[in-house]
């Protein structure tokens, strides 16, 4: 039998189209994707994590005192004057943004960083920030004058992007301008409801649109496509493989085989074989290089390679099961449309259920569950909860869905496969 | 040694093979001649126990092989019609995966290789991928895969097929050398008749599924002893001076050739003077004429009514 996977193994390294489609493809979808679809999943924060420059020139002390004198000329009750300082100091729009700028769920992506108008000129030229944000004089008593008693023009926040990380200090200044509309939107309530609290507490964490952090590891884009992208073109390892046993067919190189006396099922245990091992090969070199040049995975974590191994593994088992069956039924039919439909269809459709394009939680629940038992389907799942760190016992039904496959799908070729003297 | 029992095949009710019964003795160089769909390489896989046969035996010693083919496939070497060649692999490599198939290794491994690549003349050029090959190499590549195991039969369908002249020659006194100088058995089928004639002993004709003759090359052409071969050769085709030929009672077949028309009549007819008649009626230009006993080719063409390479 080995003689047969070395032979395999040897031919598709010669093959160079072969390889593209093996290795440089699904690393060239990795990088597209992960890029492309960077927000499309939580915890995107690595890719888009930024330090800001903060320059406070407001005092809010200051400001608050200076409000409440106003408030004192206004010639408002005296009740009603107490109500609108305790609303002044509980909304104060300076705490307000500082509490946002140290918010939990930002800090991932955000570090403030306090600093004079020089310091942080200095730190932007030198990309050390991607971004100033100005807290203007006068700012806290400006913006509680519109806001609370509608006079004035009220403040703006000064902010300064820098042209070397476009994307992300775009991330920033939008996050920012959600700051200001809910702001002004909080203050339009107040009036609406005649002066009465703040934002729920709630709503402020939604602020910047950046998702709640879990408790378990966020996955992102480039370790989901990673992940994705290699359980897709794994099954492409089953269409190659099992396309060379008909070359093997057609050549009457398999008729030379037979004449050695070989059983043909020594024949199809080399083709399972190769594919697996080729799979696994396959595998260790995609997330290798994803986690050399996009960070996807810790590569010094050595704790976190043997699970992902393991799940390798047992795809690679399954990956060499699929390869059998489509051999198999490559020599019973004589012809390549098997492979040929395999390829160009079927790999599309499980990647697309098994959830390698995209996660399948917005899907409906059919799909999921036929996606779950795809051999790629199956293998995501088992990775998505490896790399997620949840619960080990987890990986159970994904990794037992792989191993059944790997069962059936051999018990299938086992059947189909032509015995002596029918090939 | 080795025999077949009216043998028969049935595809999808289509009969490829009906009642074929061949022996080869040890050391015997057979041919088994054929047009194209005479069923040849039908019976050839059976008899290399690849197909089974719908009815019929094959018999190896007296045994017979039909149930238990191990015994006959150790025995037997294999060159199929098509490149049977791992195209991405060296010939060395090739060579190597099929002597380890057949259960060589080591140094009687690396013997064996060198000495098949001596044989087929490619020992300077093992490392070199096949598909770079010419189509001359790749069919010497082909026998030398064949031969890996040293069988003591080997069984050869058209391996000269789509080669340059020298390559068929090469091949042709490689076959002929093993036959004759290492005895080694051999079943030869072809489309040319010259390489049967060269190298066969004795020679099967197969036409639609059935031997039609057999014997040795004399015994064949003694089929036509009665009769003589007059090639005439035209400076271009003549269709109506052609037809009145045909038309003559005394020729037996009349057939055109490359360069003018073949006519098979019994030996003594007085026809020439007929033809050159009607020759001056049609307004033929005749280049020349050849009077010869019947070759292998007339006989096939006598038999079977048509052309080998038809």
């Amino acid at each position: 039998m080995f003689t047969f996977l070395k032979k395999d193994i040897l031919i598709l390294i010669r093959d160079r189209t072969e390889l593209f489609i093996l290795l440089a493809m699904p690393f060239i979808l990795i990088a597209i994707l992960g890029f492309a679809l960077s927000g499309v999943l939580s915890g995107n924060t690595e890719v888009l994590s930024m330090d800001v420059a903060v320059v406070q020139e407001d005092d809010e002390e200051q400001g608050l005192e200076r409000f409440e004198e106003e408030l004192a000329a206004s010639g408002v009750p005296a009740d009603a004057q107490n109500e609108i300082i305790a609303a002044a100091e509980e909304s104060s729009p300076s705490s307000l943004l500082q509490e946002i700028l140290n918010d939990e769920g930002l800090s991932e992506l955000i570090t403030a960083r306090e600093m004079d108008a020089s310091a942080a000129k200095a730190a932007l030229e030198d990309e050390s920030v991607v971004a100033i944000l100005t807290i203007p004089e006068n700012f806290t008593f400006e913006a509680l004058q519109k806001m609370i008693m509608d006079e004035g023009e009220g403040s703006s926040l000064q902010i300064m992007i820098s042209d070397h990380a476009a994307t992300r200090s775009e991330v920033f200044y939008n996050i920012m301008e959600e700051f200001v509309w809910s702001l002004n939107f909080e203050s339009a309530i107040a009036k609406a409801a005649d002066g009465e609290g703040a934002l729920p507490e709630a709503e402020q964490t939604q602020i910047g649109g950046v998702e709640s952090v879990s408790s378990v590891n966020p996955i992102n884009s480039f370790q989901y496509y990673t992940i994705g992208m290699a359980v897709m073109f794994a099954l492409f390892v089953a269409a190659t493989i099992s396309g060379m046993a008909y070359v093997e067919k057609t050549q009457f190189v398999f008729h030379r085989i037979l004449l050695s006396n070989h059983h043909p099922l020594v024949y199809l245990g080399g083709k399972a074989i190769a594919a697996a091992i080729v799979t696994f090969l396959q595998f260790c070199i995609l997330f290798f290089l994803s986690s050399l040049i996009f960070g996807a995975f810790s590569l010094g974590d050595l704790s976190f390679w043997p699970g992902m191994l393991l799940i390798t593994f047992s795809l690679a088992l399954c990956v060499g099961a699929l390869t059998a069956l489509l051999t198999a039924m490559t020599m019973r039919f004589g012809n390549d449309t098997i492979t040929t439909v395999f390829s160009g269809g079927v790999v599309t459709i499980f990647a697309f259920l098994g959830g390698s394009f995209t996660p399948t939680e917005g899907l409906p629940a059919i799909v999921q569950q036929l996606g779950g038992w795809t051999p790629n389907g199956a293998a995501l799942n088992a990775f998505l909860i490896w790399v997620q760190n949840l619960e080990i016992s987890m990986l159970a039904d994904p990794v037992g869905r792989l191993l059944l496959l790997t069962v059936l799908l051999l018990s299938l070729s086992v059947i189909i496969l032509p015995r002596k003297g029918e090939a | 040694m080795l025999e077949t029992e009216e043998l028969k095949k049935v595809f999808k009710g289509k009969t490829a093979v009906e009642g074929a019964s061949l022996y080869i003795d040890k050391g015997e160089s057979v041919g088994l001649l054929g047009p194209n769909g005479a069923g040849k390489s039908t019976t050839i896989s059976m008899i290399s126990t690849l197909l089974k046969p719908t009815a019929g035996d094959v018999r190896l010693n007296g045994k017979s092989v039909i149930n238990n083919p191990a015994e006959m496939r150790q025995l037997l070497g294999v060159v199929p019609q098509e490149i049977a060649l791992y195209a991405e692999l060296s010939a060395y490599e090739n060579l190597k995966f099929f002597g380890r198939i057949y259960g060589l290794a080591g140094k009687q491994l690396e013997t064996a290789i060198q000495q098949a690549l001596e044989l087929v003349g490619l020992k300077e050029r093992q490392k070199e991928i096949v598909k770079t090959y010419s189509g001359g190499m790749k069919r010497r590549i082909n026998i030398a895969a064949a031969m890996m195991h040293e069988p003591e039969v080997i069984i050869m369908d058209e391996p000269t097929v789509g080669i340059d002249p020298q390559s068929r020659s090469h091949i042709l006194e490689m076959v002929r050398k093993l036959n004759k100088e290492k005895g080694l058995t051999v079943l030869y089928t072809s489309h040319y008749m010259e390489e049967v004639e060269r190298l066969c002993d004795r020679v099967y004709i197969m036409d639609h599924g059935k031997i039609i003759a057999s014997g040795t090359k004399e015994e064949l052409k003694s089929i036509l002893s009665s009769e003589e071969t007059v090639l005439i050769e035209l400076d271009r085709p003549y269709p109506e001076f052609f037809k009145e030929l045909q038309s003559l009672d005394t020729i037996k077949q009349a057939s055109e050739t490359e360069r003018g028309i073949k006519l098979i009549l019994p030996k003594g007819s007085r026809v020439l003077g007929k033809v050159f008649q009607a020759s001056e009626r049609h307004q033929v230009q005749i280049i020349n004429v050849n009077v010869q006993t019947p070759s292998l080719e007339d006989v096939f063409l006598h038999l079977t009514g048509r052309k080998l390479r038809d």
